[in-house]
């Protein structure tokens, strides 16, 4: 047992008092990050980068990814008790989580994602000791044609996200793609739906995008209801402040879900939390037995996303460590602290330096304990939150979302887009259309359409590289069948009817 | 005494104080915190460089006051541009250009403001590039890659940024030069660019040394020309892309600071102050060393000349490449 020897090592250094206590640091900072919207793991690695020189490599790496994976526990936070997304990768959070906090169990909501996020995260730092290089030569098989598969099977999950219309699901998430493709095009360099806008240059902002949709879109939808005062409803005693046994067994499939996709979409250099959290939405739905009460506050549709985005923190440390190719922001500064700690990152890092590699993954297994240990005790805490009256929650909610919003680019002109985006949810609201469907176009849009012209510059045009290539091939397979499944259920319907009928 | 010896203090520092404040008040110094912006998010190339030099320079002691780095990504560089140029006459900003400054506003309709709307201030390094396939592949040389193009137009493939990033005008060049003809794919990050290399899915790509250092180590990629007009130092073995034949103009990727419009020709000197005592620091080229950089510091009239020269030379290399070319 070489990796139990490696571990063992690993553990003697992320044991010793100082290892601790930074990974104590990290985590309780990666939380605060997380519950705080707009300032993300990337942006707080950043700015503690030249603070981590002095200290030693392995100490200070420790406690850099404890902030990455602590934040992916925070997230959850507000999106399940005001609607406001933390992080992008806890917007699917929202639509269960919020509903459950609405029906007074948001001490469930929020004590099932932090159970979730420990299983999970405890799964992805497994699967980091034990198959991150076949993993990462696996991952690498993924060219754009696999990606665009990817990304179908993504889009494919509207149909789970879909309320009473189809049509409505499909207009809204056509809307998403569109507002996907305002920015610059990577192609050709040239601006798309900028209107002469030099801000929208850079695209429209996910996080002010969703914050309104979700945050401030609910504030308006609620401000109208007159009766404000009883949107939350009030659990009594000790009973609904955590999961219940059965709200645990509920999950089983949901922990499971959530780590194996999380963790495998994480390793994958051009995907994302965001998409995983979204796939592994889709596919709790998809086998649960009761999916037409998702999104009405089912405790499994907090737990998957939750679940997934908490293993992929350990599957986008596989390329880094074991290629030196970072797969996201957060693991790109990391690479950066790297070098200028005078690592040299790539495919020998383990190899020559053992302690650092296995000193962080037996700092991930203690990281995620204590992460839980933290996060479990404040869950009542935070839920009082729910017993301010509504001439409270409503500007708390409003501030909050303004300073998260405002605090990504310091950018006044996102504070407007959200504003904007908030109209465009309380008419989405008014009018029926579900508003995930539309995040999940927007999610999926760019790399969607990058996939598929990538893919079409590597075939000369022709389209049936998509499908000829087996992983790809496989992909759209499935989510072919996926956008089947409403018309096979359609059919079964009439044919029960027909039968019955007959009888 | 003691009372003596305070009033004795107080006229020695008075006395030597005099002339400083006169040096001082035709001299700028940052009063507050210096704000430096980069055009790329946290993680960025311009961001961690801007970061370490933040870092490099408060640790030398040259700068008193913190320097924090901003984020103003978007539109390639055209946001932070347009940021900068809003903070007209601001003493207390600063920004890090890279070669896309120049290239990225000659394509661009909305980026009303360029680099030459901003003041500069010093160019600190040219980052290298080298020619890198896979390490199992057929091509040992530029010839063997250069030969296999012609034997099958369009089949091959490189990896890089935009249409509009050094990887690709070095693409146009090589082709003008040889005949040769190969696909361009463009990838927003450099980690997906290297793993679509190391996947086998495109076939070679441009890269710079350091990134590159690794997986040549550990025998993922081989490099077969470097962009450059001497050896590199590290790829010793390497020839460059001229002594094998191909006569292309060299792009140079460039990176270095520049300050709003309109700022004094005294924050210009603090500045070119600055960088002169840091660019002879051991700390400085020692990070030019891990990263592989060369040194190309350059101010006053030669920065300007070299921005006006690049933006000649990038207007005539996107027109061949056919890109609408705007100012």
């Amino acid at each position: 047992m070489d990796a139990l020897g490696n571990l063992l090592l690993g553990f003697s250094v992320a044991l010793t008092p100082v290892n601790l206590f930074w990974c104590l640091v990290g985590v309780v900072l990666g939380t605060v990050v997380g519950v705080l919207p707009g300032l993300g793991p990337a942006a707080t690695i950043a700015m503690l980068l030249p603070l981590t020189l002095k200290m030693d490599h392995t100490t200070a790496i420790i406690a850099l990814a404890g902030i990455f994976y602590g934040a992916r526990y925070g997230g959850s936070t507000t999106s399940i008790l005001l609607n406001i997304p933390g992080e992008s990768s806890s917007v699917v959070t929202c639509l269960d989580g919020y509903q459950m906090a609405r029906q007074g169990r948001a001490g469930a909501a929020l004590g099932i994602s932090a159970i979730s996020s420990f299983i999970a995260g405890t799964v992805g730092v497994l699967g980091l000791m034990l198959i991150a290089p076949p993993l990462a030569r696996f991952a690498l098989r993924f060219a754009p044609p696999e990606y665009f598969a990817l990304m179908v099977l993504g889009l494919a999950m509207v149909v789970f996200l879909a309320g009473e219309s189809m049509v409505k699901a499909l207009l809204a998430m056509l809307v998403g793609l569109w507002i996907a493709s305002i920015g610059t095009d990577l192609f050709t360099a040239e601006s798309r739906f900028t209107f002469g806008q030099m801000k929208l240059l850079g695209g429209v902002d996910f996080i002010a995008a969703t914050v309104g949709i979700f945050a401030i879109g609910e504030v308006l939808v609620n401000l109208e209801s007159r009766g404000g005062a009883e949107i939350f409803k009030l659990s009594k005693g000790l009973r609904n402040l955590f999961p219940t046994l059965q709200d645990l067994k509920d999950c089983r499939f949901a922990f499971l879900n959530g780590s194996v996709i999380g963790f495998l979409i994480g390793a994958l250099p051009g995907a994302g939390a965001t998409v995983a959290s979204f796939l592994s939405y889709g596919l709790e739905k998809a086998v649960s037995r009761h999916p037409e009460k998702f999104g009405t506050g089912v405790i499994e549709g907090v737990a998957a996303p939750e679940g997934a985005n908490n293993a992929d923190a350990g599957g986008a440390l596989v390329p880094l460590l074991t290629l030196g190719i970072p797969g996201g922001n957060t693991t790109a500064i990391l690479l950066g602290g790297l070098i200028l700690w005078g690592y040299k990152p790539g495919p020998l890092l383990i190899q020559e330096h053992p302690e650092l590699f296995w000193g962080l993954v037996a700092s991930m297994y203690i990281g995620n304990v204590l992460l839980l240990v933290l996060n479990l005790p404040l869950v009542p805490l935070f839920a009082q939150i729910l017993r301010l009256p509504y001439y409270v929650l409503y500007p708390l909610i409003i501030g909050i979302s303004i300073v998260g919003v405002y605090s990504v680019n310091n950018s006044p002109f996102d504070v407007w887009m959200m504003g904007l985006f908030g109209l465009l949810g309380y008419l989405m609201r008014k009018l029926d259309f579900p508003a995930a469907a539309l995040i999940l176009g927007m999610v999926l849009g760019d790399g969607l359409e990058r996939a598929l012209r990538q893919s079409l510059m590597m075939s000369q045009g022709d389209i049936l590289i998509l499908a000829t290539r087996p992983i790809s091939g496989t992909l759209l397979f499935i989510a072919a069948t996926i956008l089947c499944l409403p018309a096979i259920r359609k059919v079964r319907f009439w044919r029960v009817a027909a039968v019955e009928r007959e009888g | 005494m003691k009372h003596r010896a305070r009033l004795l203090s107080i006229v020695v520092v008075v006395i030597t104080a005099v002339p400083l404040g006169f040096a001082g008040s035709q001299e700028f110094k940052p009063s507050k915190q210096i704000e430096a912006v980069v055009h790329t998010r946290p993680g960025g190339g311009s961001d961690l460089l801007a970061r370490a030099i933040a870092e490099l320079l408060q640790k030398e002691k040259l700068i008193s006051q913190r320097m924090q780095v901003v984020n103003k990504p978007g539109g390639g560089p055209a946001v932070a541009i347009f940021y900068l140029a809003e903070k007209k006459g601001e003493t207390h900003t600063i920004g890090f250009f890279t070669g896309v400054w120049v290239t990225n506003p000659l394509t661009t309709a909305e980026a009303t403001v360029t680099v030459k709307d901003l003041t500069p201030i010093v160019r600190l390094v040219l980052e290298p590039a080298v020619i890198a396939v896979k390490a199992d592949s057929p091509y040992k040389n530029m010839k063997d890659f250069i030969d296999a193009a012609k034997k099958s137009p369009k089949q091959l493939a490189q990896s890089g940024g935009t249409i509009t990033s050094r990887d690709n005008l070095m693409r146009l060049l090589i082709q003008k030069a040889t005949g040769a003809q190969w696909n361009f794919i463009s990838f927003p990050s450099g980690g997906e660019r290297l793993s679509n290399l190391l996947g086998g899915h495109v076939q070679m790509m441009v890269i710079e040394p350091q990134e590159a250092g690794e997986q040549i180590r550990a025998g993922n990629l081989r490099v077969i020309a470097s962009l450059t007009e001497k050896r590199l130092a590290s790829l010793p073995h390497v020839p460059t892309i001229k002594e094998q034949g191909i006569d292309v103009p060299l792009i140079p990727q460039a990176r270095g600071v520049v300050a709003p419009p309109g700022v004094s020709r005294e924050v210009v000197q603090y500045w070119e102050g600055v960088f002169d005592r840091f660019e002879k620091t051991a700390t400085w080229k020692q990070y030019l060393e891990q990263n592989q950089f060369e040194e190309g510091y350059l101010k006053g009239p030669p920065l300007s000349k070299f921005f006006d020269d690049l933006t000649v030379q990038m207007r005539d290399v996107l027109k061949e490449a056919g890109a609408k070319v705007l100012r």
